[in-house]
């Protein structure tokens, strides 16, 4: 048990602390810390760079609300006992399994200029000039947040499909004797009863949304003309590029009071995720 | 059919529902396998793709194509004997990583949950508490201070020496997995499995004699197993995916994991696409081998981590 407990103390406790304190000081690492009270703070709301990148994280959360839906319209899809399902649940979860950096480099092929993406968007007739969408100012951010929701939605099906297996079957049924329509029973009976599920989820993606960074980071390195650049795309750059780390940590600190905040908002949204089934 | 058109319009009779009912749940499931088709050539095809062209040698490279124009291994061997990226060393260096992140978090774990779970001692759940707290907290400067640490730990100085080289592979492989040996949700999902196991099994073993130790190791480890098990195949992947952490840390490239040295590998091929294809293709295998062999477990595991 020590060990453990050493390990989590030193890599765990003492950044949230250190990490803190790092936020009210100047840091180079080479020489110690140097108080500066709320400099760095000022400094940040004058930082148009670091406001782009919060404004890009914000935008992110779009995938939130479509990732949700999907996935539990997925689960009802998987939770139906047809043969062969077990093939389509475990498709779906392969992106899941995969590392960051192969998903970002396989999307980064598949949206070139004369990949398989503009190939289909063209003959749907989406597309006239062909162009990588992740070359484009207007849409790279949509471009990662697609591959965002490819890879995250056998996550939550999975998660979800845990869910539909609590919900009392009795009562589905007893709606639709009533007389209720599928998509009353699904209204009324299901979705209360999975909102455990729905508030753990939706805080899950919404946390990741707002700290999203592997897929800009292999992807678009925050470009094309900072289109993509997020919040914490800002605080890896000024901590290890510019070497700012007080400055760093005190975006971070930043960072970690908005996805609070929209936490808190889950929370409200989903009334706790106390099931009243 | 017969019952339904007549003018008098009688009720269905109980087959004619039933019949009905059945043509509706064969359109259903028609929809169903649509949908669910569509859906999975969306998220496969992209990985099929990429293989099929990293088996291609010559044409356009980034068309859309259901079969490779060409077959070849051309561009397999271009990685294996790729000068500047050390791809055998990467193979080696993740499967180090890997052995020693999953089985140093697993022990740690399955260590540290006991006393939490079966153990009489003041302040215990406290204790508890306070190690999930740290789940919930912010921890956005968490790269930034445990780069910090790392350095402060001496991990990533160079040293020289006899042993030089030998000190510095094994403190570029510390620095790369100690900052997440412990981890939160494994503590919690074996000390669930712990829970779950009857306290008068332990008293009894008390009683013959057994010390802590012993009944951990003979009692709660195989009674807990399938949890275990679960645990180590998300650890898998989780150590083997990782690449951000490796990549931050200043390590020459001998030491980088295969997740981290791909994107050096795209940097070297910038003008065979097709050669950091293979390498992609080589980099997923491992884990859908153990994702498809492991899935079983691997979905508990996922679904424990949530039901808890």
């Amino acid at each position: 048990m020590l060990p453990f407990l050493v390990l989590l103390a030193v890599y765990h406790t003492w950044p949230v602390l250190f990490g803190t304190y790092l936020a009210f000081t100047e840091y180079n690492v080479i020489s110690p810390p140097r108080f500066v009270g709320l400099a760095n703070f000022q400094r940040l709301l004058h930082d148009d760079q670091f406001w782009s990148g919060v404004v890009n994280s914000l935008k992110y959360l779009m995938v939130v609300p479509v990732l949700q839906l999907a996935s539990i319209g997925l689960a009802m899809l998987v939770n139906r006992p047809l043969p062969g399902i077990g093939f389509f649940r475990t498709a779906y979860y392969v992106p899941v399994v995969t590392s960051f950096a192969v998903v970002g480099l396989i999307w980064t092929w598949m949206y070139q200029q004369d990949g398989p993406v503009t190939f289909v968007l063209q003959h749907l007739g989406l597309m006239k000039e062909p162009h990588s969408l992740l070359n484009d100012p207007g849409k790279a951010l949509y471009a990662v947040m697609f591959v965002t929701l490819w890879k995250g939605i056998g996550y939550y099906m999975v998660l979800y499909l845990a869910g539909l297996q609590g919900v009392p079957k009795d009562q589905e049924e007893a709606a639709e004797m009533d007389g209720a329509t599928r998509l009353q029973v699904f209204w009324h009976v299901t979705l209360p009863a999975l909102r455990p599920t729905v508030l753990v989820c939706s805080l899950l993606s919404t946390i990741s949304a707002i700290k999203v960074f592997e897929e800009v980071y292999v992807m678009t390195s925050g470009g094309p003309v900072g289109s993509t650049y997020t919040a914490l795309f800002f605080t890896y750059a000024k901590a290890f590029q510019d070497f700012q780390y007080g400055y760093a940590a005190a975006a971070g600190l930043v960072i970690a009071v908005i996805s609070l905040i929209f936490g808190a908002i889950n929370f409200r949204l989903t009334r706790g995720g106390r099931s009243d089934a | 059919m017969t019952t339904s058109s007549s003018p008098v319009r009688a009720a269905p009779s109980a087959s004619d529902l039933k019949r009905r009912r059945a043509r509706r749940t064969r359109l259903g499931n028609a929809a169903a396998y649509l949908v669910l088709g569509v859906i999975a050539v969306i998220t496969l095809y992209p990985f099929y793709w990429t293989f099929i062209t990293s088996l291609e040698n010559t044409g356009n490279i980034y068309d859309a194509k259901l079969l490779p124009g060409s077959l070849s291994l051309r561009n397999y061997a271009a990685v294996f004997t790729g000068t500047t990226v050390p791809f055998w060393r990467m193979v080696v260096n993740s499967l180090v990583i890997c052995a020693a992140g999953v089985g140093g978090s697993v022990a740690l774990a399955a260590l540290a949950a006991y006393p939490l779970a079966k153990m009489r001692f003041p302040g215990r759940d406290a204790v508890f508490i306070g190690i999930l707290t740290l789940m919930v907290l912010p921890n956005e400067a968490g790269l930034i201070v445990n780069y910090v640490t790392t350095i402060k730990l001496g991990l990533l100085q160079v040293h020289g020496g006899p042993f030089g080289d030998a000190l510095n592979t094994v403190s570029g492989y510390a620095a790369i997995v100690l900052p997440s040996l412990s981890s939160i949700v494994g503590l919690f999902l074996i000390r669930q499995a712990y829970l779950g196991i009857p306290q008068e099994l332990i008293e009894a073993a008390r009683i013959d004699g057994a010390r802590e130790l012993t009944i951990w190791r003979r009692v709660m480890l195989p009674l807990a197993l399938p949890t275990i098990v679960a645990f180590a195949i998300l650890e898998f992947v989780a150590f083997w995916n990782s690449f951000l952490w490796a990549r931050i840390l200043p390590l020459d490239g001998q030491m980088l994991p295969l997740s981290a040295g791909l994107l050096n590998l795209s940097g070297q091929f910038s003008t065979n696409s097709r050669a950091v294809m293979a390498g992609a293709v080589l980099t997923v295998l491992p884990i859908l081998v153990v994702f498809l062999f492991g899935q079983r477990y691997f979905m508990r595991g996922l679904e424990g981590a949530v039901k808890g």
